[in-house]
C-alpha cells in the first residue's frame, strides 16, 4: 500500500496523464539543470578554501594612485615577510613567495632523467600558512635550508620511484637561461589539489631567489615587485584593526611611496579566487560574477518549470474543483487542502528530482567537458539536501498558487462541478505565461549576443596575425645559447620568421607611470627581441623595427599609438622618452584580451627572452614542427617541445565567454523546451474547454482555419506581451554585460526580431497542434459530450 | 426538545455585474433534534441556497443561523469548517464521490479530517460498510458502482462519524425507484435511531418519508406542515 499521498498522486497521473508527464519533464530538467550548476558552484566555492587557517589567511595587496585611477596589484616588494613578522605581532605567520606565472617550467635533472616542472619559491613559513600535507619532511623546517627543495609526490615518483626514496637526493635544475644549480630534497607534499588557484610541482626557498638576483638584505619600501606575501593572524586578532594598521605602514616607511599614494591591504586569501577584480580600488567581483550569473540562471529555469505545474494544475481545477467541494464539504479545512495540495506538488517534485538525477548522471561527463571541471554527482550530505532543498523549493514554489487558488473556493459554488471563473485568475495564468515567455525571449537575446561578440572577437584586426604561430619556453642549453639557437630556428624551411618576447606575446604588462614634458602617464612594457613585429605581422607607421646593425638599439624603444596619442607627441621618432630614443611607432596592437582597451605601451629590446614565437608557412605546419622539435632535441637531449599555437593562447582568453555561449545556448534551449510544453498543456485544456463553444461554431459553419485562429490567437497576443516586455530587458542585461568588453559588437535590430520572431514561431507550432486537432473534431460527438 | 437549526430573517443574494437575484428572502424555520424535515418547491425557489447556508457551504448575506444552540452567521471559514466535519452530514444528488478514490476511501475522509487514527478509522469504516451492504465492493471506484450503490456509498461517508444533523440535497434525483426507495429507507433508519435529517426534493412521494414539510417559493416559507396535515 502506498502512502496516502503517494498514491493520490498516483491515480491523478492514471487519470491525467499528458498533464504528468508535461510536469515531470519540466520539473525533472529545470532540476536537472539546478542541480548542475549547484555541482559547478560548489567547486567554484570550493577553491582555495581547504587550507586549515582558512579565515585567518590573507594575501597582502598594494593599491597605487596613478592618473587613470587607483590600481590594485597582487605584486608586493620582496622581503616584505621579513618586516611584517618583525612589525605586527597580531601576525602568526608570514611568507613571501613568487607568482606560479612568474617563471616559466625550471628544467629538472636526477638519476639520469630530466623533465620540466613549474616552480614556487617561498619563504620557510610556507607549509605551516598552507595545507599541503608533507609526506616526508616537517613544515616549519623544510624550507630552512637554502639548498633544499621540496617535491610533489608526483614529480618525485617520476624522478625517484617514490616519495620515500628522494629524501636528501640531489636535484640539478635550471631556471631558463640561467646556470645549472643543485638542490637536495628536503621533503615532499602530497601536491596541489584541483580546486587550488595556483598550481606548481615544486618550491624552492625564496633565500636562494633573493643570492641569486643579489637582492639587500633589508628591505626597501620604496621598491615595487611582483612577489606574493600571504599571513595568518594570531587567533583572536582583530582582522580589521590589523587591517587599519596595514593601511598607514607605507606613508610611514618612505616618503616616495607616500607620495605615490601607496597603500597596503589584506583580503582573505580564499576570496582571490572568486572576487579577484578591482576597480578604482574597490573589489567589483571577478569569477563571482558568473557564479552569481548561473546561479539566477538555475533559478528562473526552476520559476519556469514551477509555472508550467501551477498553470496546468490550475487550468485542470475545474476537473478537480469539485473535488474541493466535497473535501470542503465533508469537513476538510482550507488548511489541510493546501497541506494536499502542497503534499502533492512536493512528492511530484521529489519524483522529478529522481528523474533529474539520472539526467545529471547521463550528462554530467558533457558538462565536465564543458566546464572544464571534473564533476561527480557524490552521495554527500551536503549533495543530497541541496537535491532535497531545491526539490522542496521548487515543489512549495510550484504548488503553492494552486494550493491556495483550489483551496479558496466556496463549496457550494463548486459543488456542482463549475468553476466559478474569476479574472483575477485568468489574469494570473495568462501572467504567468507572459513571464515564462519574457524569460524564454531573455535567454534568446542572450544567446544571440554572446554568440555575435564572440563572432566580433574572432573578426577584429587585432593589429597582428595570429595565424600559425607556435609558441614556446625554452629551457637548458636551447636556453643559454639562446640567440644561436634562435638563428637555427630561422633557417628551419618550413619557419617563416621567429623572435622571442617575455612571458609571451599576449597578457597583461607590467605598468609604470613615465613622463614626457611634464605628463605623466602609466605606460606597459613589452621586453622583445628583433624580429617581433616581422613575425607578428605587426604594421609600423613610422620609422623602423629594431635590428641588430643598430648597436645603439639597447637603448632604443618602439612606442604604440596610444602612447603617442596619450603623451600628445607631435614628431615621436627620434625623441627622448623615460631615457631612452623612440626609433619607431607601432600601429595599436591587441595584446590583451578585448575586454581591455589598448593601453600606452613601448617595445624594448632583450635578446636573451626564452619565449619563443615562430611564424610557419601555412600548409606544412606539421613537417616544419618535427624538425622543430629534432633541433630542440639536438640542444637539449631527451626533452620534448611543449608548444601552443598562438592561436589557442587567443583563444584561451575568451575561454568563460566561450562556455556561457555554450551554457546559455542549453539553458535557453531547456527554457524554450519547458515553456512550450507548458503552452502545450495549457493550449490541451483550453480546447477542452472550449468544446462545446467550437462545436456550435462549427456547426454555424465556422471554418477549421478559423477555429485554429480562435484558439491560437488568445496566446499568440501573450507572447507578443511576452516579448515586447522581453526586449528593453534583454537589452539591458546584455549591454551589462557587453560593458565587460572594452571593444564590443554594435547592436543589430536583428538580435531582437531573431529572438522574437523565434519565441513565436515556437509558441505557434506548440499551440496549433492541439488548434488543429479541436478544429477537426466532430462537432456532433463535441456538443453531444455536453 | 432541543433545537438542532433555527435561522431567523435569513438572506442570500447573488449577484452578477448588473442583476440581483434574491435567492432567499427573510428565512425563518427552526428544526427539533431528532427531526425528519423535507424542504419542498419548485426549481429555483431556494431550496438547495438554503441546504447549503445550512450546511455551512455557503455564508449568508443577512440574519441570523443557529446550529446545534450557536450562532454561525459570523463564523470563520476554519470555524465553519470545524462545525462541518464535526456535526454535519451530506448526502447529494450527483453523489460527489471523488473518483479517484477507493469506496473504502471514500467513506474513510471525514474520519481522516477528523484526525481518527488508522486502525480506529479501519474499523468505523468496515462497520458502516457494512450496515450498508457495501463491504464487498470497499476497493471498488465509484465508477465502476451502479447509481444507488454510489449513493449508499455517499450516505455511508454521511454518516460514519455520526453527525447529529445529516443533510440531503435531492438524494433520489438520479437514481431509479427502486435505488431511491433503498435510500429513503436509510434515512429513515439512520433518523430512527436519532439522526436529524434535513432532505430537499421536489419530489412528493419522497417528501413522504419526512414527518414535517417546508415548502419554499421564490425564496421564501410559504408553507410549514407536519405529516399528518397532509
Amino acid at each position: 500500500m502506498l502512502p496516502y499521498p503517494l498514491l493520490l498522486l498516483y491515480r491523478n497521473f492514471k487519470r491525467f496523464k499528458s498533464t504528468f508527464f508535461i510536469n515531470l519533464i519540466g520539473l525533472s530538467t529545470g532540476l536537472a539543470c539546478a542541480l548542475l550548476i549547484y555541482l559547478w558552484i560548489s567547486d567554484e566555492r570550493s577553491f582555495d578554501r581547504y587550507h586549515a587557517l582558512d579565515g585567518r589567511l590573507y594575501q597582502v595587496m598594494e593599491n597605487r594612485r596613478t592618473a587613470a585611477g587607483i590600481e590594485t596589484q597582487g605584486g608586493t616588494m620582496p622581503l616584505l615577510a621579513e618586516a611584517l613578522r618583525r612589525e605586527m605581532p597580531e601576525i602568526e605567520l608570514v611568507a613571501t613567495t613568487t607568482p606560479v606565472p612568474f617563471f616559466p617550467p625550471f628544467t629538472l635533472a636526477a638519476g639520469g632523467r630530466q623533465l620540466t616542472a613549474v616552480p614556487k619559491y617561498a619563504d620557510p613559513a610556507f607549509f605551516q600558512l598552507f595545507s599541503y600535507p608533507l609526506l616526508v619532511g616537517t613544515p616549519a623546517t623544510v624550507l630552512q635550508d637554502k639548498h633544499a627543495m621540496v617535491l610533489s609526490e608526483a614529480l618525485a615518483t617520476k624522478l625517484f620511484g617514490s616519495a620515500q626514496r628522494s629524501l636528501g637526493k640531489a636535484v640539478k635544475w635550471q631556471m631558463a637561461a640561467d646556470s645549472m644549480q643543485t638542490s637536495l630534497v628536503a621533503g615532499v607534499f602530497a601536491g596541489v589539489p584541483r580546486n587550488s588557484s595556483e598550481q606548481f610541482d615544486f618550491v624552492l626557498p625564496f633565500a636562494s631567489f633573493k643570492d641569486r638576483m643579489q637582492m639587500s638584505e633589508t628591505i626597501k619600501w620604496d621598491d615595487d615587485g611582483p612577489f606574493t606575501t600571504y599571513l595568518a593572524l594570531k587567533e583572536g586578532a582583530d582582522p580589521a584593526q590589523f587591517q587599519a594598521k596595514l593601511a598607514g605602514l607605507l606613508k610611514t616607511k618612505s616618503a616616495q611611496a607616500q607620495a605615490q599614494g601607496r597603500t597596503l591591504f589584506m583580503r582573505p586569501f580564499a576570496a582571490g579566487y572568486l572576487h579577484g577584480t578591482y576597480e578604482n580600488g574597490v573589489a567589483t567581483g571577478g569569477r563571482i560574477v558568473y557564479v552569481r550569473l548561473f546561479a539566477l540562471i538555475a533559478g528562473l529555469i526552476l520559476v519556469i518549470a514551477s509555472i508550467n505545474f501551477m498553470n496546468l494544475f490550475t487550468a485542470k481545477a475545474s476537473r478537480r474543483v469539485k473535488e474541493v467541494g466535497i473535501r470542503k464539504a465533508l469537513g476538510a479545512s482550507r488548511a489541510a487542502l493546501v497541506g494536499q495540495y502542497l503534499t502533492e506538488s512536493v512528492v511530484m517534485a521529489l519524483l522529478a528530482l529522481v528523474v533529474a538525477v539520472g539526467l545529471v548522471q547521463l550528462v554530467l561527463p558533457q558538462f565536465s567537458e564543458l566546464t572544464g571541471k571534473p564533476l561527480a554527482l557524490r552521495w554527500e550530505p551536503q549533495v543530497v539536501a541541496a537535491g532535497l532543498a531545491l526539490a522542496l523549493g521548487t515543489g512549495l514554489l510550484a504548488g503553492s498558487y494552486p494550493a491556495f487558488y483550489l483551496s479558496g473556493f466556496q463549496p457550494a459554488a463548486v459543488l456542482k462541478g463549475k468553476l466559478p471563473t474569476k479574472a483575477g485568475d485568468v489574469w494570473t495564468r495568462q501572467g504567468l505565461v507572459v513571464l515564462q515567455f519574457t524569460l524564454s525571449v531573455l535567454f534568446i537575446v542572450a544567446v544571440v549576443v554572446v554568440n555575435a561578440q564572440l563572432a566580433f572577437v574572432q573578426r577584429q584586426p587585432l593589429g597582428y596575425d595570429k595565424a600559425h604561430v607556435l609558441r614556446f619556453d625554452t629551457g637548458g642549453k636551447a636556453a643559454r645559447q639562446q640567440t644561436a639557437f634562435l638563428a637555427e630556428v630561422k633557417k628551419l624551411a618550413g619557419v617563416v620568421q621567429a623572435s622571442t618576447v617575455l612571458g609571451g606575446f599576449l597578457g597583461g604588462r607590467h605598468v609604470e607611470e613615465m613622463s614626457w614634458r611634464g605628463k605623466r602617464l602609466p605606460v606597459g612594457t613589452m621586453l622583445v627581441n628583433y624580429d617581433l613585429l616581422e613575425t607578428m605581422g605587426m604594421h609600423l607607421v613610422a620609422g623602423r623595427s629594431f635590428a641588430p646593425q643598430f648597436r645603439a638599439d639597447s637603448a632604443a624603444i618602439i612606442v604604440n599609438q596610444s602612447l603617442v596619442a596619450g603623451l600628445g607627441m607631435p614628431d615621436p621618432v627620434g625623441q627622448q622618452f623615460d631615457g631612452r630614443r623612440i626609433v619607431g611607432v607601432v600601429r595599436d596592437f591587441h595584446y590583451e584580451s578585448l575586454h581591455e582597451k589598448i593601453k600606452p605601451l613601448l617595445l624594448q629590446l632583450d635578446p636573451s627572452i626564452n619565449t619563443v614565437l615562430v611564424k610557419l608557412q601555412p600548409g606544412a605546419e606539421q613537417a616544419t614542427i618535427a624538425r622543430l622539435q629534432q633541433l630542440y632535441a639536438a640542444y637539449n637531449p631527451g626533452f620534448t617541445l611543449d608548444y601552443t599555437f598562438l592561436d589557442a593562447d587567443y583563444q584561451a582568453q575568451y575561454v568563460a565567454e566561450r562556455r556561457v555561449a555554450v551554457l546559455a545556448r542549453y539553458f535557453a534551449g531547456l527554457a524554450i523546451l519547458i515553456s512550450a510544453l507548458g503552452l502545450l498543456g495549457l493550449a490541451a485544456f483550453t480546447a477542452e474547454r472550449r468544446r462545446k463553444e467550437i462545436g456550435i461554431r462549427k456547426t454555424l459553419g465556422a471554418s477549421e482555419l478559423g477555429i485554429v485562429w480562435l484558439l491560437t490567437g488568445s496566446l499568440t497576443w501573450l507572447v507578443v506581451v511576452a516579448i515586447v516586455l522581453a526586449l528593453p530587458l534583454s537589452y539591458l542585461l546584455m549591454q551589462r554585460w557587453l560593458e565587460g568588453f572594452a571593444y564590443r559588437v554594435a547592436w543589430q535590430w536583428w538580435y531582437f526580431a531573431a529572438a522574437g520572431l523565434g519565441a513565436l514561431l515556437i509558441a505557434w507550432l506548440t499551440v496549433s497542434v492541439q488548434a488543429w486537432r479541436a478544429a477537426r473534431r466532430n462537432p456532433v460527438l463535441s456538443l453531444r459530450a455536453e | 426538545m432541543n433545537l438542532m437549526i433555527k435561522t431567523d430573517n435569513l438572506e442570500k443574494v447573488y449577484r452578477t455585474e448588473e442583476v440581483q437575484t434574491k435567492a432567499l428572502n427573510h428565512v425563518s424555520l427552526t428544526v427539533e433534534q431528532g427531526e425528519f424535515v423535507a424542504i419542498m418547491g419548485p426549481s429555483g425557489c431556494g431550496k438547495s441556497t438554503l441546504l447549503n447556508l445550512l450546511g455551512l457551504l455557503d455564508e449568508p448575506d443577512g440574519g441570523s443561523l443557529q446550529l446545534l444552540g450557536t450562532e454561525t452567521s459570523r463564523y470563520s471559514e476554519r470555524q465553519r469548517a470545524e462545525l462541518r466535519k464535526r456535526s454535519l452530514g451530506f448526502v447529494f444528488q450527483s453523489f460527489n464521490l471523488i473518483d479517484e478514490l477507493t469506496v473504502f476511501e471514500n467513506v474513510e475522509l471525514p474520519l481522516r479530517y477528523l484526525g481518527v487514527g488508522a486502525a480506529e478509522r479501519r474499523q468505523r469504516v468496515e462497520q458502516v460498510l457494512e450496515k450498508m451492504q457495501l463491504l464487498h465492493r470497499r476497493n471498488h471506484f465509484p465508477l465502476q458502482l451502479s447509481g444507488g450503490q454510489q449513493q449508499r456509498v455517499a450516505v455511508a461517508r454521511a454518516v460514519v462519524n455520526a453527525p447529529p444533523l445529516l443533510l440531503a440535497d435531492e438524494p433520489t434525483g438520479n437514481l431509479d425507484s427502486a435505488s431511491g426507495h433503498d435510500v429513503l429507507g436509510l434515512l429513515t433508519e439512520l433518523n430512527e435511531a436519532g439522526t436529524t435529517v434535513l432532505m430537499v426534493t421536489h419530489s412528493e412521494h419522497d417528501a413522504r418519508y419526512a414527518r414535517r414539510v417546508i415548502r419554499l417559493l421564490d425564496g421564501q416559507v410559504v408553507l410549514e406542515n407536519s405529516r399528518s396535515q397532509f
